[in-house]
């Protein structure tokens, strides 16, 4: 985790950059102001001012012309002087007026730091506590998913114990081990989720008509999930894709959808620039503000424990990802959610 | 009235306080600056200004530069604290070489004047400067003389120009960045000072 700097840390780095700005300027400022007051300078104007007046005694018809520029000379001359009799008094207030914003300036950098590193402080301890509680979630869905088989599964091991101690018959005895089975077949159903999650292969592009694909979806799922109407929104593009991963990706929206009381998912087909989307839009309940962010992180879900492990959209990103594309919550609020899915080209 | 000896006079000179010091009695006997002072009809004071001054070598630098050399008298009434004085403009014309005086006393009367050598401007500054006005029988005054390099308005004129050469100056030479950061900060800073006290009997 990364500390805040203390605030003598702060004010020793601050009071150092000063200085070494101080040299600096201490050095380079004078230069400005040296260069108009160079002797050179001063001997030239003098020398004009001298050739002026000789000019005058040799060509005296010209006069004025003479003594207008002796004056502008002596003029210039003047502010020269006069600049440099005050020379010392404008570098300092020069030098000071710099330094004193500068200081303001480094200061007001370094409480912007200051308080960057506060922020990111505190989110970054916000983020580990989410994190913990995520797993501690996690811990308790798994506790209850294999507790559950296994509770009933050594139940149904002492019943089969008792039914051959007590000679029961054949069919008793049968129904017994079918059902220690059948438990033993949901710890299965169950590893055999974590094995999908972990073995998400990479998809197998083919250049396909997606408006085929939904279609096809539209139709072979439309008694999948009861009182969900699934609208084909009839547009077409084609795409690089794995058709079967495609339609798990679209299963998993859909069980989500139909999970938050959506009575319509509408799928639509979008081009916009050359890019393909896939508009996934149901009217349910929404994504709660606070799971945004982490929709797509594992184990997260507003299912309740034993109704699922909250793995579906995060296999789905995945698969999208691994197309060249994503999956992305487009937006949600208590009138529907839009999920949109993105192709990676038509080049395979 | 006879020459009044200077009860105190400091005279500021740079650069190093401390060689300053060392050689302030030998500088105080070298060069005795003495005010004399006359009364004129009405109770006006007037002083005549030592000539060591006008031959100082940084003042007759000063004075040659082509700048407006101001010599600024102030005397103050050590009891009823009030104030009056005078004061000196001496430009060296550099093109008729000629020395352009102007004189403004207490009274605001001004006197301007073309002066053809340095030995005719020694001779005039010989003339009584006129202080101020005052019907006590006795004046314990307080005189000060500064001496700065430039007037006013050259001073306002560099600083428009610099202002100017900033190029964020506004085209009056009013209110721009460097006009707040620079062009305040040139100012008249005397190229030396006196003081003297001095106790005058009016009757």
């Amino acid at each position: 985790m990364r500390r805040a700097p203390s605030l003598l840390a702060v004010l020793i780095t601050i009071a150092a950059a000063t200085l070494l700005f101080w040299i600096f300027l201490h050095e380079v400022s004078s230069m400005w102001l040296d260069v108009a007051l160079r002797p050179e300078v001063r001997q030239s104007l003098e020398r004009s001012m001298e050739d002026q007046r000789t000019l005058r005694r040799l060509d005296p018809q010209r006069r004025a012309g003479y003594r207008q520029r002796f004056d502008e000379n002596q003029k210039l001359l003047n502010r020269i002087e006069v600049i440099r009799m005050s020379r010392e008094a404008m570098l300092r207030r020069f030098e000071l007026s710099l330094l004193a914003l500068f200081v303001v300036a480094a200061t007001s950098a370094s409480v912007m730091l200051w308080f960057r590193y506060r922020r990111a402080q505190e989110r970054e301890r916000r983020e580990y506590l989410e994190r913990m509680g995520s797993l501690q979630e996690t811990a308790r869905r798994h506790a209850h998913e294999i507790k559950g088989p296994l509770t009933a599964a050594r139940l149904e091991l002492e019943r089969y114990a008792d039914l051959v101690r007590g000679n029961a018959s054949e069919s008793e005895l049968a129904h017994a081990a079918e059902s220690v089975s059948e438990e033993l077949e949901r710890l299965a159903r169950y590893t055999r989720e974590f094995s999908s999650f972990a073995g998400v292969g990479k998809p197998a592009l083919r250049r396909e008509s997606l408006g085929e694909i939904v279609e096809q979806f539209c139709v072979t799922f439309t008694n999948a999930w009861p009182g969900v109407e699934l609208r084909d929104g009839g547009l077409d593009a084609i795409v690089c894709v794995d058709r079967d991963m495609l339609r798990q990706v679209l299963v998993n929206l859909c069980s989500n959808a139909a999970g938050a009381g959506a009575k319509t998912v509408a799928l639509t087909i979008v081009k916009n620039s050359g890019r393909v989307t896939l508009d996934v839009r149901d009217n349910g309940t929404g994504v709660p503000e606070h799971l945004r962010p982490r929709i797509f992180d594992p184990y997260v879900t507003t299912r309740k424990i034993g109704e699922g492990m909250g793995l579906g959209l995060s296999i789905a990103r995945k698969v999208m990802l691994d197309h060249g594309g994503d999956l992305q919550l487009a937006e949600s609020s208590s009138a529907g959610t839009t999920f949109q899915v993105t192709f990676g080209g038509e080049a395979c | 009235m006879g020459d009044v000896p200077p009860r105190r006079g400091v005279r500021v000179v740079r650069p190093a306080l401390a060689v300053v010091l060392f050689l302030l009695p030998l500088l105080a006997s070298a060069q005795p600056q003495r005010l004399t002072f006359q009364v004129q009809p009405g109770g006006v004071v007037a002083a005549v200004l030592p000539a060591s001054i006008l031959s100082d070598t940084d003042v007759r630098k000063q004075l040659s530069s082509g700048l407006t050399a101001t010599f600024v008298v102030a005397a103050r009434n050590r009891v009823t604290q009030d104030l009056s004085g005078a004061r000196i403009e001496i430009r060296y014309d550099l093109w008729d070489e000629v020395w352009l005086v102007r004189k403004i006393e207490f009274d605001r009367k001004q006197e301007q004047q073309r002066i053809a050598s340095f030995e005719a401007l020694e001779k005039w500054w010989k003339t009584p400067l006129r202080l101020l006005a005052t019907g006590a029988p006795r004046a314990p005054l307080q005189i000060d003389l500064t001496v700065l390099p430039f007037s006013a308005a050259e001073r306002e004129d560099a600083r428009q120009w610099i202002s100017k050469s900033g190029g964020v100056g506004t085209a009056g030479g009013g209110t721009g960045l460097v006009d707040a950061l620079i062009g305040t900060t040139i100012a008249a800073k005397p190229i030396m000072s006196y003081r003297w006290s001095v106790e005058l009997s009016l009757k």
